[in-house]
């Protein structure tokens, strides 16, 4: 399904190739080294010269989603990529971002550190899709600077976890602007470690990260989330883990931080498995124990 | 015979609770279990459709011919079996329809129309007590059944919502000619649906069969169901 879509993207890169960059009215996109050379000022971001990733610069209103693609095809590949997506005033955009591995057994490293940066009064709504093998490595890494009155809506899905999943997002918002993060991942035989941190910086300035992550098949799954505010603001942590398997281990740390009086953060978090009465339940409508499994995860996962 | 139960032992928890249950039932009959609170109604509804919960530890489970003792709850439903349960769980994120389109045996969502807002709901997340039943109603349909168990079929609904209910039942089950086996322990759905056979279950074991079900029902509403204990015409 992945790939079906990916020859509309309007960022296609293999390996370490690029496949295929659209043009698109109002949008600048190239190939972060690229954009490292023509443009001076995106040093301010790429502290040095790129190997690979993307550069999508958006200066006029796009009413269609744009979507970036980063695929892993062969064997024992290593991607560092730099992405760099700027939003320029007022715009109001949707991303979608696929990275995947075409086949399951490619041993393959994604390491992404990317910065997306929302200026005033713009909003993006990002859905970041994962989609790995068993043997490979993904460390995505990625900072999101909101400017005044932004708004970021931010969904990352792993559809196929890889063998070690790395995350790690540092939302910075600026005052009057607000977020909503959702991360969910169905860990298989995984060891994932996840840290977010949503960092409160202006008056006003909203947010809430929400986390749903499995554990199933031998994983090990450690997420540590952080809301710092440093301004009158409001901000919400809601963490739950699902464990379906007796050797899988998921460990929540959330944690608060509160450096204005006037500032209002809370948490909540929970550890739980799939109860025998929802398994029989479904049973009795006709599924085997593995459908009835699988429905119970989808619906954990759907926020 | 459609079901037919054998002298069928049932331990929950490594206690007996069903201890030695008969019960037969034909193509389109429509059949009551009347009983007082843990008498055993729900355990039995369970062991029927297979709960792993329960174990069988003497007798026998025959539907349509087939002895379906040991088979798991998914292939007695393939065969035709469907249980409406009590006290249905919350299965969050998943939306009514969604299910209805997994578990529907036509593939068809033949009920869209009825119950617009409740399809769009989490399964029993926060429903009513009349919503729940139309749920299970809705649930059980889908798998084009042969023999409905309703388990506490009016259990927590007005007299109102017992006669929606009770419509439904009549509608989309009696009149095809599907098997029903009401459980309650109050009796208020009866007069909409007027079973065939009454069957009164105390302690694990049923105790009485009649074709009248009034006389069943005024009989409990005067004595209880201590005086069913004492009848001279035991079932068993």
């Amino acid at each position: 399904m992945v790939m079906k879509n990916a020859k509309n993207a309007h960022f296609w890169q293999i390996d370490h190739k690029i496949k295929n960059i659209l043009e698109v009215k109002g949008v600048t996109i190239l190939p972060s080294p690229e954009a490292w050379e023509k443009f001076k000022w995106t040093r301010k971001w790429l502290v040095k010269k790129p190997k690979q990733g993307y550069f999508i610069w958006i200066k006029n209103q796009v009413n269609f989603p744009l979507f970036a693609c980063i695929s892993i095809a062969h064997k024992n590949i290593r991607q560092e990529l730099r992405n760099l997506l700027i939003i320029e005033e007022n715009l109001k955009i949707s991303l979608q971002g696929t990275c995947n591995a075409l086949k399951k057994n490619l041993s393959g490293t994604h390491e992404a550190q990317g910065k997306i940066i929302l200026k005033q009064g713009s909003s993006l709504k990002y859905s970041h899709i994962h989609s790995w093998g068993e043997k490979d490595i993904v460390e995505p890494n990625y900072e999101f600077i909101l400017g005044k009155d932004s708004k970021l809506d931010y969904g990352y899905k792993t559809l196929f976890a890889p063998k070690k999943l790395r995350i790690n997002n540092l939302f910075n918002l600026s005052a009057g602007a607000s977020c909503n993060i959702k991360i969910t991942a169905n860990c298989v035989q995984t060891k994932a470690e996840i840290k977010d941190i949503l960092f409160l910086k202006g008056k006003g300035a909203s947010g809430i990260i929400n986390l749903r992550l499995v554990g199933g098949k031998d994983s090990k799954v450690l997420a540590r989330s952080q809301i710092v505010a440093d301004s009158e603001s409001k901000g919400h942590l809601d963490c739950q883990g699902l464990l379906t398997d007796k050797k899988s281990e998921i460990s929540l740390i959330p944690e608060l931080v509160c450096k204005h009086k006037l500032a209002q953060i809370t948490h909540e978090a929970s550890i739980g498995k799939i109860s025998q009465e929802q398994l029989n339940y479904l049973r009795t409508r006709g599924l085997t124990e593995k459908q009835a499994t699988d429905l119970i995860i989808n619906g954990f996962l759907k926020i | 015979m459609l079901l037919e139960i054998k002298d069928l032992k049932v331990q929950g928890n490594g206690k007996e609770i069903l201890k030695g249950i008969n019960l037969q039932i034909k193509k389109g009959d429509v059949q009551v279990l009347l009983g007082p609170n843990a008498s055993g109604k729900s355990t039995l509804c369970h062991a029927i459709l297979g709960s792993p919960k329960y174990r069988i530890t003497q007798g026998k489970i025959l539907f349509r011919g087939k002895e379906i003792t040991r088979l798991t709850p998914e292939k007695r439903v393939k065969l035709g079996l469907a249980l409406s349960f009590q006290s249905p769980p919350v299965i969050k994120g998943v939306k009514i329809f969604q299910l209805l389109e997994r578990i529907s045996s036509t593939g068809s969502l033949q009920f869209k129309k009825n119950e617009p807002h409740l399809l769009k709901r989490d399964v029993n997340l926060d429903f009513s007590g009349g919503e729940k039943k139309i749920s299970e109603l809705l649930q059980v349909l889908s798998l084009n059944p042969k023999l409905v168990i309703f388990d506490e079929v009016d259990s927590g609904l007005d007299l109102k919502r017992v006669k929606k209910v009770a419509e439904m039942i009549k509608k989309e089950l009696i009149c095809k000619k599907i098997s029903v086996l009401l459980i309650t322990h109050s009796g208020a759905i009866l007069n909409f649906l007027k079973p065939r056979i009454t069957n009164v279950m105390v302690s694990g074991k049923i105790i009485c069969k009649e074709k009248n079900y009034k006389k069943v029902l005024k009989t409990i509403k005067k004595y209880g169901y201590e005086k069913c204990k004492k009848c001279p015409f035991l079932a068993d």
